[in-house]
C-alpha cells in the first residue's frame, strides 16, 4: 500500500533537487432524480508527486498522478526520477518557500455531515418554478489535502464543493442549468431555475433573428456560458508559456487592444486564488507554490501572467499559483439598455461559445435574445462574431457585481458595433 | 488524442517529448508502473464474488465491476523521446431496489478489505450469514494475449515510435515541429452478478503523427491517427500517412476572404465522423430523449435524414477502437441500428433507460474509465457506405477536410462544425483555392436530409476524450457524404 511516510522516506533518500508531495482524500456523494433515480458514493485516495532533478544539461521534472492505493514507494519515486531525467530542459532553481494563502474553502455545513444525506436534502429543498418540470442532480464532495515539500513547507486543509445541474422544461422546450460553489448557500440554484423558467416562457413567441448591426448586452447567463464564458479569453492570454513564445495577442506593459487605456470603463482584471469560498481558490498550487492574488490587466494595460515555479524562475519572479478565480472590475454603466441609442439586443442564453485562445476571436451562437428596440421581441438563433479581447476592453460594464463559480465581476457587459448574423 | 491550437503552442515551448506527453493531453500526468497487478487477479475475482453475494441477499439486483487499467504512451518529438505509464484501479458495487432505483459504492481500494468495506456500506448492519450460495455460472475467462503489451519494454516502444518517424524521408524546413506517438490503453475488467461472471481485456491502441508549420502568423497543425483494439503492433501508420500529415501542415491557404453562403459540400470522413458522433451522443441515447424537443423530433419511426443514411452502433465490429465484449453494467455486446434509411429505429440505452421505458434493450451503459458514473454512450458507430466513388461526389462546391469539432444543441438541432480546410471544386476539378478555418452552421436535420450521395471510402476514427478526468473511448466509421450547407469563415476579416 502507498503511504505518506514511505514516500517521504524514499524521497529523503534520493538525490533530488526538489520535490512536492500532495495527498488527496476525497469523499463524494451524488444523487440523481432522473428515473428511476440513483445514488452514488465514492471514496477516493489520490497522490500527486512532483520531482525535480538537476543535471549538467539543466533541470528535469516529472509529475505523477497515482489513482490507486497499492504500490511500492521505491518503485514510484524511482520511476518519477527516471521520467524527470528524460525531460531535462533549461536550468532553473526553486524559489524559497512562501506562506500558503489564507483562504476559507470548507462549508461549515459540510464539515461533518453525511454527504449523501446533504445531497438528498439539496434536491428535496430545491425551489422548483411553478409549471416547470425539473430533473436535477446534486453532488457534494469533501476533500482533505496534505501538501509537503522538500523545502520544509507543510500545509493541509479541507475543501468542500457542491454541484447541481438540471434539465428544466416548460411545455416542449428545455434548457440545462448547472452551478458549482464551495458552499451550498452560494449555489443559487433555485434562482437559476427560476430565471431559466422565465426564459423558457419566451420561446413560444420567439421569432427568427433579424440580421444587422446592433449594440449587444450580454447578461450573466450568456456572458458566463460554460463557466468563465467570454472572460476565459483573458485566462488563455495569461499563459506564461505561450507568452514566452511571443504568441500571445498582447505583451506585458502594453494596452490589450487599441483604445483599451482610454475606454470609458478601463478594464481591470485580477486573478485571486485566495478568495474565500471561490471555486478556483486554494492555499497552494498544483506545483506546491503558494497561491497569490495578482493583476492580469490594469486599466487596459497587460501587467501580469500566471506563473508556475518554473516559469517564475525563468523570469526571475515569484510564482503565483497560476490563473484561478477571475475578478473583473465593476463598471459605471447604469443605464437601462432600452434607453440606449440605436438597435440594442440583449443576449440571454447561448447555444455555444467558441473562443480561439490564440487570437481571441469568438463565435457566440444565440439560444435566446431580446431585441429591445423592437418592443422587446424575443428571438432564437443567429450568431455574433467578436474580437473578444478588443470588444471586452472597450465594453461598458455594469456597476452591479455577481459572484459565480470562479468569476466575480459585473452582471452584464454592453458591446457596441456588433453584427448579428443569421 | 486530438489537439487544439493552444496545446500545440504550449507544446512548442516545452523541452522534450516527455513534456510533450503532458502538452498533448495524453493523460493528465504520468503515473508509476505497477508491478504486481496480475498476481492478484484470481484473488480479486473471489473478493468481488463475495461482495456481490452479500449484496444479492439483500437487493433484487446486485452487480460488481472491477477494473485494472494501465496506460502507456511513448512519444518522440524533435527534442527527444519518453514513455509514461498511468495506472488506475477501482471497484463499483451497484444495487437496485424493487423500484429500480440504483445505489452505487465506489472505491479505489482494490484490496479484500477495501471491497468488503464498500459492500458493507450498501448492506449496512443487515449482513446475513448462512444464506444459500449464489450461482454465478461458469466464470468466463479470457485467453492470454498473443502479444501482451505489459511485456513490452519502454525501449521497445520507443524503438517502434522511432521507426515510424524514420518512414518519412523527405523533410521540409518549414515544419517547425513534429512528433510521433504510440498510446496503449490496456483495461482489464471483471463484471460479476448472479448468473454471470465475466472478464474482458481491451487493449486500445492509437498511433499518431503530428506536424506543425507556420502559415502567416498562425501555426497550422496536421495530425494523422490510426486507432484499433488488439495487439500493439497489429496496425501501423505508413509513409503515405506521414506524407499526408506533412502535406496538410504545409498546404498554403488562399489569402482571399471566404465568402459566406450556402454551398454544395462533400464532408470527407473526418468531418462526417464529427457530425455523426455529435448527433448520436446528443440525440440518440436514452439520456438525450429525456429532453422534450429531442423526444418530439426523434421519436421512433421519425424520418430525420436522407434515405441513403443507415447508422449502426456495433461494439463487436472487429478491431474497433470503441468496441467491447460487455458494457459496464455487464450486458453482453450487440449491435443496435439507430437510423435505418433515414428513420429512427433505435436508441443507445443503459439499464436505467430501459427501466424508464425509453428503450427496449440496454447494453450501452458505459463508465468513463470503467469506474465513473454510468451514461449511455456509443461504442463503434458505423454509417453504411454507399456506392459513389469519392472523386465523383462533387461537381461544384467545397470539399470540407479536417474535422476539428462539432457542437450540437439538442434543443434547437443547430449544429456548428469547425473544419480545417474547404477545398474549392469547379466542374469536378479542384481549382487550387483552399480556405482555412471554415465553419459549417445550420440545422442538423436539414444537413442530413440534404445528403444526396454517400461515398465508398469509409474510414474509421478513434476518439479518446475525458470526462471528470476519466477517459472515454469510441470510434466512428463513416464515408464521405455529399450534402448542402451554410459555410462561413471562422476568422474575422482583418
Amino acid at each position: 500500500m502507498i503511504d505518506r511516510h514511505g514516500l517521504l522516506r524514499v524521497l529523503g533518500e534520493r538525490p533530488l533537487a526538489d520535490w512536492v508531495l500532495i495527498e488527496h482524500d476525497e469523499q463524494l456523494a451524488v444523487v440523481a432524480e432522473a428515473a428511476p433515480g440513483s445514488e452514488r458514493a465514492e471514496q477516493r485516495q489520490r497522490w500527486e508527486l512532483t520531482v525535480h532533478v538537476d543535471a549538467a544539461r539543466g533541470r528535469g521534472s516529472a509529475r505523477l498522478d497515482l489513482q490507486t492505493g497499492s504500490g511500492l514507494a521505491d518503485n514510484i519515486v524511482d520511476q518519477a526520477i527516471a521520467l524527470a531525467n528524460a525531460s531535462v530542459g533549461p536550468a532553473w532553481s526553486t524559489s524559497p518557500p512562501a506562506a500558503p494563502a489564507k483562504v476559507a474553502l470548507l462549508d461549515p455545513a459540510l464539515a461533518r455531515a453525511e454527504l449523501g444525506e446533504v445531497a438528498r436534502v439539496m434536491l428535496h429543498d430545491l425551489k422548483r418554478p411553478a409549471g416547470a418540470m425539473v430533473v436535477a442532480t446534486a453532488a457534494v464532495s469533501r476533500e482533505h489535502v496534505v501538501v509537503i515539500t522538500k523545502q520544509g513547507a507543510r500545509a493541509q486543509w479541507v475543501a468542500s464543493l457542491a454541484h447541481a445541474d438540471a434539465t428544466i422544461a416548460v411545455g416542449d422546450r428545455s434548457v440545462e442549468v448547472s452551478r458549482d460553489a464551495r458552499r451550498i448557500a452560494d449555489l443559487g440554484f433555485g434562482p437559476a431555475l427560476a430565471a431559466a423558467a422565465t426564459d423558457l416562457a419566451l420561446y413560444p413567441s420567439a421569432g427568427a433573428v433579424t440580421p444587422g448591426s446592433c449594440t449587444i448586452v450580454l447578461t450573466a447567463e450568456a456572458m458566463l456560458h460554460g463557466g468563465l464564458g467570454v472572460w476565459q479569453v483573458f485566462a488563455n492570454q495569461a499563459d506564461a508559456i505561450v507568452a514566452r513564445q511571443g504568441l500571445t495577442r498582447y505583451r506585458l506593459g502594453t494596452p490589450i487592444a487599441e483604445g483599451a487605456g482610454t475606454a470609458a470603463d478601463p478594464l481591470t482584471i485580477a486573478s485571486d486564488g485566495a478568495l474565500d469560498y471561490a471555486v478556483g481558490s486554494s492555499p497552494i498550487g498544483d506545483d506546491g507554490d503558494a497561491v497569490r492574488r495578482f493583476t492580469l490587466i490594469d486599466r487596459g494595460i497587460a501587467v501580469g501572467l500566471g506563473l508556475s515555479p518554473r516559469e517564475a524562475a525563468l523570469r526571475g519572479e515569484d510564482p503565483n499559483g497560476g490563473v484561478r478565480n477571475l475578478v473583473v472590475s465593476a463598471g459605471t454603466w447604469q443605464d437601462a439598455p432600452a434607453t440606449l441609442p440605436g438597435r440594442v439586443v440583449e443576449v440571454r442564453r447561448l447555444r455555444s461559445l467558441a473562443i480561439d485562445p490564440y487570437t481571441g476571436d469568438a463565435t457566440l451562437e444565440i439560444a435566446l435574445g431580446i431585441d429591445l428596440t423592437a418592443g422587446g421581441k424575443a428571438f432564437t438563433g443567429g450568431s455574433i462574431r467578436l474580437d473578444l479581447v478588443a470588444s471586452l476592453a472597450r465594453a461598458r460594464r455594469s456597476g452591479q457585481v455577481i459572484r459565480r463559480g470562479s468569476y466575480q465581476g459585473p452582471t452584464a457587459v454592453l458591446i457596441d458595433g456588433a453584427t448579428l448574423l443569421p | 488524442m486530438s489537439w487544439n491550437r493552444r496545446e500545440v503552442l504550449g507544446s512548442l515551448g516545452l523541452a522534450s517529448a516527455h513534456a510533450l506527453l503532458f502538452g498533448f493531453g495524453c493523460g493528465p500526468k504520468a503515473s508509476y508502473e505497477k508491478q504486481t497487478a496480475l498476481d492478484q487477479v484470481d484473488e480479486l475475482r473471489g473478493w468481488l464474488r463475495r461482495a456481490v453475494e452479500l449484496l444479492a441477499h439483500k437487493f433484487p439486483s446486485a452487480h460488481g465491476l472491477a477494473v485494472m487499467r494501465r496506460r502507456t504512451t511513448a512519444a518522440r518529438d524533435v527534442l527527444g523521446g519518453a514513455v509514461t505509464h498511468t495506472y488506475c484501479e477501482g471497484v463499483v458495487l451497484t444495487v437496485r431496489d424493487r423500484s429500480g432505483r440504483r445505489r452505487e459504492q465506489v472505491t479505489s481500494d482494490l484490496t479484500r478489505d477495501g471491497i468488503a468495506n464498500a459492500a458493507a456500506v450498501l448492506v449496512g448492519r443487515d449482513q446475513r450469514i448462512g444464506q444459500p450460495v449464489i450461482d454465478f455460472g461458469v466464470p468466463e475467462r479470457i485467453a492470454p494475449l498473443a502479444h501482451d503489451p505489459r511485456t513490452l519494454s519502454d525501449a521497445e516502444l520507443l524503438a517502434r515510435v522511432d521507426a515510424l518517424a524514420e518512414l518519412e524521408h523527405e523533410r521540409s524546413s518549414r515544419i517547425v515541429y513534429g512528433a510521433t506517438s504510440l498510446d496503449i490503453d490496456d483495461a482489464h475488467v471483471w463484471s460479476i452478478m448472479p448468473g454471470h461472471d465475466r472478464e474482458q481485456r481491451i487493449v486500445r491502441v492509437q498511433q499518431a503523427a503530428v506536424r506543425v508549420a507556420w502559415n502567416g502568423t498562425r501555426p497550422i497543425v496536421s495530425e494523422v491517427t490510426r486507432s484499433w483494439v488488439g495487439g500493439a503492433f497489429d496496425q501501423t501508420l505508413d509513409a503515405a500517412d506521414l506524407a499526408n500529415a506533412t502535406r496538410g501542415a504545409l498546404e498554403l491557404a488562399t489569402p482571399a476572404s471566404f465568402v459566406d453562403g450556402d454551398h454544395s459540400v462533400v464532408l470527407e470522413p473526418s468531418v462526417s465522423a464529427r457530425i455523426i458522433d455529435a448527433a448520436v451522443r446528443a440525440l440518440l441515447t436514452t439520456t438525450a430523449v429525456r429532453r422534450p424537443e429531442v423526444a418530439h423530433r426523434l421519436a421512433l419511426g421519425a424520418g430525420v435524414a436522407s434515405e441513403l443514411i443507415t447508422v449502426i452502433d456495433d461494439p463487436l465490429a472487429p478491431g474497433a477502437y470503441g468496441g467491447f465484449a460487455f458494457d459496464d453494467e455487464g450486458a453482453p455486446a450487440a449491435a443496435v441500428t439507430l437510423l435505418d434509411r433515414g428513420h429512427v429505429v433505435g436508441r443507445l440505452a443503459d439499464a436505467a433507460g430501459v427501466a424508464a421505458g425509453l428503450a427496449s434493450a440496454a447494453g450501452r451503459g458505459r463508465r468513463p474509465g470503467h469506474v465513473a458514473a454510468i451514461e449511455p454512450e456509443p461504442s463503434h458507430v458505423r454509417v453504411v457506405a454507399g456506392t459513389t466513388d469519392r472523386d465523383a461526389l462533387l461537381d461544384d462546391g467545397f470539399v470540407l477536410e479536417g474535422g476539428v469539432a462539432a457542437s450540437l444543441d439538442p434543443a434547437s438541432d443547430h449544429v456548428v462544425v469547425a473544419v480545417q480546410r474547404a477545398r474549392e471544386v469547379r466542374g469536378g476539378q479542384t481549382t487550387g483555392r483552399l480556405f482555412a478555418d471554415i465553419e459549417l452552421s445550420g440545422e442538423l436535420g436539414g444537413l442530413l436530409a440534404a445528403i444526396t450521395a454517400v461515398g465508398t471510402d469509409a474510414t474509421s476514427i478513434g476518439v479518446r476524450d475525458e470526462r471528470g478526468g476519466q477517459p472515454r473511448w469510441r470510434s466512428i466509421e463513416t464515408p464521405s457524404l455529399r450534402s448542402r450547407a451554410a459555410l462561413r469563415a471562422m476568422r474575422r476579416p482583418t
